[in-house]
């Protein structure tokens, strides 16, 4: 059922060795290749086939779901529409990931619109990450778009992270939050070659007490190109922070704009940016430890991308 | 162990380094003094091969080790503490360590700690990011500096940033350093404690070595160099001048 390389992609994307424990749904080339379900976690297929439906029970502790996507089929572009509803009281976490392994010169892709509704007082940890490979030269495209609803006392916890391969990614997050609520959101990008990258982040802080925090976290390497985005608007008392870093080498180009709106007095947003090359005191330092320079510049980008 | 032979250095017109001659012995504690700018920090640089000499010769144990890049002087057994250590994002104190001992077993890595004098173990796995204080990046500075277990540890002036209270406890630690793994120190600093501890101290002034030998010696031309020499200087009578 699981190839060769199917196994390696899942490896990579979900650090899955084979078939996961507890619920999952597992999708290859656009359809349904496993799930399970368990006693807490319900996965359905929407109505019209586009995607999936995944419905946690309130109180649902310590459990999770695996949703991984693999492709390695030429010429296809999968579109799935993922719909989250964590019951009020739980704590769990969802791994996602989408993995293409291109063969061929025919472009492959995939867009996953995942929406969740955390209830109150739930916290969820999405993980997802993205990453393409294969000898086949055909375009690998990776479309993402997450919408998050928190109601009142709820936590999100995403990270999201694409760690190599895709030569287009434009990737979309949005994010509501209910009074008291908070939303940690860590996004990792490593763009090489030609490949381009574009994040483009909305997060309103409508609930009073709400907190939001993104990081953003960019490496730009070869004649690669990627921008990022992110506007805060607070409609309430509120707390937020934008933290982006990008790290450019080579002829890497990046374009970083941080947008904060207060429409309300007691809100406090704050943001800090920075783009350039890794610092030469860091090189140094590392060197000075007996670190070669590559051995240098390879570390100081694992630290940042970890 | 370490001999400058003519060393040179210059940015644009400024001669920074301006023809320093001198041989370091083996297992001794040397402190680099004299006014800002003098260029101590640059010859403690030049050494560690952070800058590279215009002219001049540095023999390291009776190799030359001149056009030799950082990495390959790290190896040779030159450990260099930074006055403004680097701060990253995403690597803890405990990799810094580990990449500075060549291990990351923990018993070895729980011994240097105590051979540093840190007893907080969760210290370790402290970010060695912007939020640390100068001080936490400075006890850190040292620790991966001793990890290396050089033959040759330079530290520019590993008091800044540090309480009063810690000064002493770090002379004690370096020298310590000295007796023990007989570590040839070398230490560029203002502060009365490190030049106590010395067995040589070297005075540069304009680039050049003016004066080598005991405190007790350099103490009269200290305080000449300390006085001002703006010919308008109303000193201390006015505005509270110091040099």
């Amino acid at each position: 059922m699981l190839d060769a390389i199917d196994k390696d992609l899942l490896k990579t994307v979900a650090d899955l060795e084979g078939l996961p424990k507890g619920a999952f749904n597992i999708r290859k080339n656009g359809k349904l290749l496993k799930r399970e379900v368990s006693a807490n976690i319900d996965i359905e297929s929407n109505a019209d086939g586009s995607g999936i439906i995944v419905t946690i029970k309130p109180g649902t502790i310590n459990e999770s779901v695996h949703i991984p996507v693999i492709l390695s089929q030429a010429g296809l572009y999968d579109v799935v529409y993922n719909n989250f509803i964590i019951g009020e009281g739980a704590d769990v976490t969802i791994i996602a990931g989408c993995g293409i392994h291109c063969g061929s010169l025919e472009p492959e892709g995939h867009a996953g619109i995942h929406e969740f509704r955390v209830g109150k007082g739930a916290k969820v940890k999405y993980v997802e990450k993205h990453y393409a490979s294969g000898p086949g030269r055909g375009r690998r495209t990776l479309n993402p778009t997450t919408k998050v609803f928190l109601e009142a006392g709820a936590t999100a916890e995403m990270e999201l992270t694409q760690i190599g391969g895709v030569d287009e990614a434009n990737r979309a997050n949005e994010a509501t939050l209910g009074p008291d609520s908070l939303l940690l959101i860590t996004e990792r990008v490593l763009t090489e070659e030609k490949q381009k990258a574009v994040s483009a982040n909305t997060i309103i802080l409508a609930g009073a007490g709400s907190r939001a925090n993104m990081i953003s976290r960019s490496v730009i390497k070869g004649d690669s190109e990627q921008d990022f985005y992110a506007t805060m608007e607070a409609l309430a008392p509120c707390f937020g922070h934008i933290e982006c870093d990008a790290i450019i080498m080579d002829n890497g180009r990046n374009e970083t704009v941080p947008s904060l709106k207060a429409r309300h007095p007691d809100a406090a947003l704050t943001h800090e940016a920075s783009i350039g090359k890794i610092a030469s005191d860091q090189l140094m330092k590392l060197m000075s430890l007996g670190l070669t320079y590559d051995e240098a510049v390879n570390r100081i980008i694992q630290g940042f991308l970890k | 162990m370490l001999e400058l032979k003519d060393l040179y250095f210059s940015v644009g017109e400024r001669n920074i380094i301006d023809g320093i001659n001198y041989t370091f012995e083996k297992g001794k504690f040397y402190g680099i003094t004299g006014p800002n700018g003098s260029g101590k920090t640059t010859l403690a640089k030049l050494i560690m091969g952070i800058n590279t000499a215009d002219s001049g010769k540095i023999m390291f144990e009776g190799k030359e080790i001149s056009q030799l890049s950082i990495t390959d002087r790290a190896r040779e057994g030159i450990a260099y503490s930074f006055q403004q250590p680097a701060r990253f994002k995403g690597i803890t104190f405990r990799d810094l360590l580990a990449m500075a001992a060549g291990t990351d077993d923990e018993e070895m890595l729980l011994a240097l700690l105590r051979r540093v004098g840190i007893c907080s173990l969760s210290f370790l796995d402290k970010p060695v990011d912007a939020k640390l204080s100068g001080g936490e990046i400075k006890k850190i500075e040292l620790a991966t500096t001793i990890a290396r277990n050089p033959k040759l540890a330079i530290y520019d002036e590993p008091d800044t940033g540090i309480d009063l209270w810690t000064i002493q406890p770090m002379v004690r630690l370096l020298k310590r350093e000295q007796k023990e793994h007989g570590t040839t120190t070398v230490v560029v600093s203002h502060n009365r404690a490190f030049l106590e501890a010395a067995d040589i101290v070297l005075m540069i002034s304009e680039g050049k070595l003016v004066y080598r030998g005991d405190l007790q010696g350099a103490l009269p031309m200290l305080n000449d160099l300390s006085a001002c020499n703006y010919r308008k200087c109303v000193g201390d009578k006015d505005v509270g001048c110091y040099r």
